[in-house]
Parts: structure tokens; sequence; C-alpha cells
């Protein structure tokens, strides 16, 4: 099972998403992980990784990798994870890792790949920001560029799309649990 | 007359190159001197509203209104050339209003431009489809 779950910053999609990984694992049992994507890179950072730490409680194991391909492999079979978000995940294999986009999206490729083959039920979180107006340099045009290609991917891939609009979920694909 | 709307990168091409594989595609921005028009019983699809506006507000700084207008008749010449010619046109608008007011003037223009684009498209076609994220719904 794999779930995509986007809408605009501070929309509630992370809540809803965790909402949505604890009805999954309350369906299908398995333990509860969280594939951290963000590194505290300043003290604003640091202090928004800590209250979303809080928010989720105790019942989470939390993962951090440099990769999505070292996190999973951590991962038991059968679980139940949450990737938060893709937004970072984009940013760091683009500007810190120096990842081209190919081998990117071949990353997130095989990570889907392995949810399916693990029978876990995998729920990806992201930021919606191509509705605005487009880049005008071409570092934010390869991001803009790289994280749609994402987006479109794990759309096509999963079973169930969620756009979060002040909270509501509204459902472009599957339905919810 | 269809239109299509979706933000950057969001999968409005894939969409319409799936569904008519066969179409002649035809930017606006490659024309702006004469009107893009389909040939009888083509489909054509018409993008690159944007680089039109763009290169039309360089070319007539601080009339607003008359670019919108002229964006209308193109509407109107396309949808009427649909009619007579028996050809099935779509158009390609990009969603840009919805982020942060631009700094700069240009920018702003832009953005109103191309949003009154699209609602003016809208008013003037049978099917009107939102894409996000490779997805899509029918608006109207």
């Amino acid at each position: 099972m794999i779930a995509f779950v986007s809408g605009g910053a501070r929309s509630g999609k992370s809540a809803f998403a965790e909402s949505l990984v604890r009805e999954y694992q309350r369906q299908r049992g398995g333990a509860r992980y969280y594939l951290a994507t963000a590194m505290p890179g300043d003290a604003e950072m640091a202090a928004r990784i800590a209250r979303h730490r809080v928010e989720r409680g105790d019942a989470w194991r939390t993962l951090e990798a440099a990769t999505l391909d070292l996190a999973l492999a951590e991962v038991e079979p059968a679980s139940v994870l949450l990737l938060d978000c893709l937004t970072l995940w984009a940013s760091r294999v683009l500007f810190e890792l120096d990842l081209e986009a190919s081998a990117a999206l071949a990353q997130l490729e095989r990570a889907l790949a392995k949810a399916r083959t693990a029978d876990m039920a995998l729920v990806v979180v992201s930021n919606d920001i191509n509705e605005g107006m487009p880049p005008e340099d071409d570092a934010s045009w390869r991001y803009l560029a790289l994280l749609q290609a994402a987006h479109c991917r794990v759309a096509a891939e999963a079973d169930c799309v969620v756009q979060v609009v002040a909270g509501l979920p509204q459902v472009w694909k599957g339905s919810l649990p | 007359m269809q239109l299509v709307i979706g933000g950057a990168c969001a999968g409005k091409r894939g969409l319409v190159q799936r569904w008519y594989p066969h179409a002649r595609w035809q930017a606006q921005e490659d024309a702006a001197r004469q009107a893009i028009l389909p040939a009888p019983g083509e489909t054509l699809v018409v993008s690159g509203w944007a680089g039109w506006i763009r290169a039309a507000l360089a070319a007539a700084p601080g009339d607003d209104d008359a670019l919108r207008l002229a964006l209308i008749e193109r509407l109107d010449a396309l949808r009427a050339a649909e009619t007579e010619s028996a050809a099935e046109v779509i158009l390609i608008v990009e969603e840009m209003g919805r982020g942060i007011v631009p700094m700069g003037a240009e920018r702003r223009r832009l953005r109103d431009l191309n949003g009154w684009l699209a609602q003016d498209a809208a008013a003037r076609c049978e099917r009107v489809w939102y894409v996000r994220h490779g997805l899509y719904r029918r608006l109207s």
C-alpha cells in the first residue's frame, strides 16, 4: 500500500498523514517508522524537527539516513512508514549530495519498489510548490522539475492520493482506509 | 475547445500527448504576429501563452487591458476556426497565481494577464481540466 499526501504550507498534511499511518497500522499491524528527511541546519529547523517529534509521540521508530536506500534497509517487512517530506529529500539529494535528477529519481523508484516487495504501507508527504510564479533561476528550476517529477511518479504509483486543504483531505485517487 | 490548466511540471503535456497522440502542437510565443489556427479536421494543441505574454509586456508596457483584449481575440479566433473547420483545439495554460505577490512589476503583470487568460479561456471552452501531479479532474 502506497499513499501520497500533499498540500500547501501548514495545510495539515503531516497531521493527516500521521493519522493515515496510524490507521494502516491498526488494520495491518507491524512496526511504525518515521523516515526523517530533514537535517537541522539552523536553530529554526532544529526547533521545527523537535516540534514534529513531540507531536508524533513515542510510538514511532525514527530513521535518519543519507539516502532512502539506507533508511529502507533498516525497515522490517510489513511495516508502516511515513516519509515526511519529499521537498526536503529533493533539496538534500540535489544540493547536498549533488545527485543528478535521474539518480535521485532512481533512488525514489527503488524505495517504491522496496515498499511493494516488502509489503510495507508507505505514506509519502510533500509540499505543493508549483502553482505560483515560475522560478527565474536555473537552480530553482532544477529543484522544481525534480520535485514535480517525483510527485508525478509517486502519484502514478500510489494506491491513494490525497490533497490536504485547511486540514481537510481531498481524495484524488483511490480511497481512504 | 478544451482548456488544460495546472502548475509548472504538473504533467499537462504528458496528459494531452496521451489523449491526442497525433495532434499538432504550436506555441503562441512562436507566432507573435500571426494567429495560430487549426486546419480542417485536425487536432491542434496551443501552448506557450506565458511566453507570448512576456514578449507582449516587453513590447507594450503599461496597457494590460489591450493585451487582455488581444488574448481574447486569439481565443475567439481559435474557437471560430474550430467550429468552421470541424477541428479540435486544446489550450494548455500554466497556473501561476498561487504563490506570493512578485516583487517586480513585470512579473506581477504577467501573473495578472495569465490569470485573466485562464478565466477568459475557461469561459470559452466546453471542457476544462485541472492537472495536478499527473492526475486530472474535470472542472467544467
